[in-house]
């Protein structure tokens, strides 16, 4: 039998229920718009290996869409923390300051070789439009850039903010109204929630407990067996039928993982956050990206194939739950 | 020995043709290399070449100019398009028209190649790209 077969859902008839949806909704597009930022990335290292034939055009196309998705990532993390709106969009105008920065330079030194002014060895060696791209690969998450100064730099800055912002108090502070929702101990020890795909609109219909399927809880839970919870539930799941978000209830382990498992591998993804360090060495099957921050450890896997994301849910709910 | 496939490579984007010179001329292409629309047209006015690869967008000619007027003057010239990513559609309903191929930018040397080889295949002087297979390559 399925195991999800057992459980409860609870729908979003209170206001704090909704709510609480559109926040982890929210989240997920944040990471959505992180994740496109780091394709951008991805896409920008591959172009300067030295294969590809690309112009200045491609070039500012690439800084440009990065300022964009960056803009869409901090207006995520405010809408989800508004106090910290003011702090980040001043270091956005900071990136995107550098950003116009960085194509002026590059008129500038097409400029410059036309003309003549730079040596035969520099625009011999070096074509214009592989040095700016170089230079951009340094602002977006370069060794040698300064501290802080990078847009990776300024992701974890945001992350951390964010996580921080949504930490074990807020979740906790919505345990009483789970517990009123669901009425008793939930199965599995995790209050289940009905997500909707649509930040904006809300389900149409009533949603069925009885076709409930999540593909990505099935897979995390499949190989854990029941549990029994005599002391009540340490987990709220978010769910829809290709995503999940799972959190911890407890105050000494803040855990959180968002998955998307729609079978499309350039959309679907594994992101974790675990406040408590080095845990995601032990707990995640090989494959994922592990970022150290002062506040934690941040990891994930993206452009993953379906048996990937499978298996990958299936080692990390064995170690989280048995 | 067969005869060199005559390429005119016209781009605005110094780079390209700086780039992708040299890549054609490994597989046997004779290459002339263009920046300015208005040049390339007239050196097309005195030659007839077997492929013209252009730039969609360019200063003062469009490449669906350069195209109508190779179309014109030399019908059996192949005309391969290099876009960059938002002018696909244009390329395409470019195909519609007449022209043999498009890439988008950025692409690999050895994408062109292939297309180019293609295109040699089609005019019955196939070329030999040792950088991608012993053989003639197939269209």
């Amino acid at each position: 039998m399925n195991i999800l077969k057992k459980m409860k859902k609870i729908g979003h008839k209170e206001s704090e229920i909704r709510d609480f949806c559109i926040q982890t909704i929210r989240f997920k597009k944040f990471l959505e718009n992180a994740r496109a930022l780091l394709d951008l990335f991805e896409d920008g290292r591959e172009k300067a290996l030295g294969e590809y034939i690309f112009d200045r055009h491609y070039v500012v196309t690439l800084i440009d869409s990065v300022v964009e998705r960056l803009g869409m990532m901090v207006y995520d993390a405010c809408v989800l923390l508004p106090e910290s709106g003011e702090a980040l969009y001043a270091t956005y105008d900071t990136h995107k300051r550098t950003a116009e920065n960085l194509i002026d330079f590059s008129g500038f030194v097409k400029k410059n070789i036309s003309s003549g002014d730079v040596t035969p060895e520099t625009s011999k060696t070096v074509e214009p439009e592989y040095q700016l791209l170089s230079e951009v690969l340094q602002w977006f998450n370069g060794k040698d850039a300064p501290l802080h100064s990078t847009v990776m730099a300024f992701m974890k800055q945001i992350f951390s903010k964010v996580v921080q912002g949504q930490g074990p108090n807020e979740i906790i502070k919505n345990r009483p109204l789970f517990e009123n929702c669901c009425g008793k101990i939930p199965d599995m020890g995790i209050y289940l929630i009905d997500l909707w795909d649509d930040g904006v609109a809300l389900p149409g219909g009533k949603s069925s407990i009885h076709d409930f399927n999540s593909i990505p809880l099935n897979h995390l839970l499949i190989d854990t067996g029941a549990r029994s919870v005599p002391n009540g539930a340490d987990w709220v799941a978010a769910v829809g039928e290709y995503q999940l978000s799972l959190n911890s209830l407890r105050a000494d382990f803040q855990f959180r993982l968002v998955t998307l498992a729609s079978g499309d591998a350039d959309a679907d993804f594994i992101f974790v956050f675990a406040d408590n360090a080095a845990i995601l060495d032990t707990l995640l099957p090989p494959g994922f990206h592990i970022e150290n921050s002062g506040y934690g450890q941040f990891a994930w896997n993206l452009g993953i194939s379906e048996k990937t994301i499978e298996d990958s849910l299936m080692i990390i709910g064995r170690n989280l739950f048995n | 020995m067969s005869k060199p496939l005559e390429v005119l490579l016209l781009d605005d984007e110094p780079i390209v043709g700086r780039r992708l010179k040299p890549a054609l001329d490994k597989i046997g292409c004779r290459v002339e290399v263009f920046e300015d629309p208005r040049e390339a047209v007239a050196r097309i006015d005195q030659k007839e070449f077997d492929i013209v690869v252009t730039d969609i967008r360019m200063e003062g000619m469009d490449g669906l100019q350069v195209f109508a007027h190779v179309q014109k003057k030399w019908p059996r010239t192949k005309v391969i398009m290099i876009t960059g990513y938002a002018k696909i559609d244009l390329a395409r309903e470019a195909m519609g028209k007449g022209v043999f191929d498009f890439i988008a930018k950025p692409f690999r040397p050895d994408d062109l190649r292939q297309i180019i080889a293609n295109a040699a295949e089609e005019l019955g002087s196939p070329i030999y790209n040792s950088s991608m297979s012993k053989e003639p390559v197939e269209a």
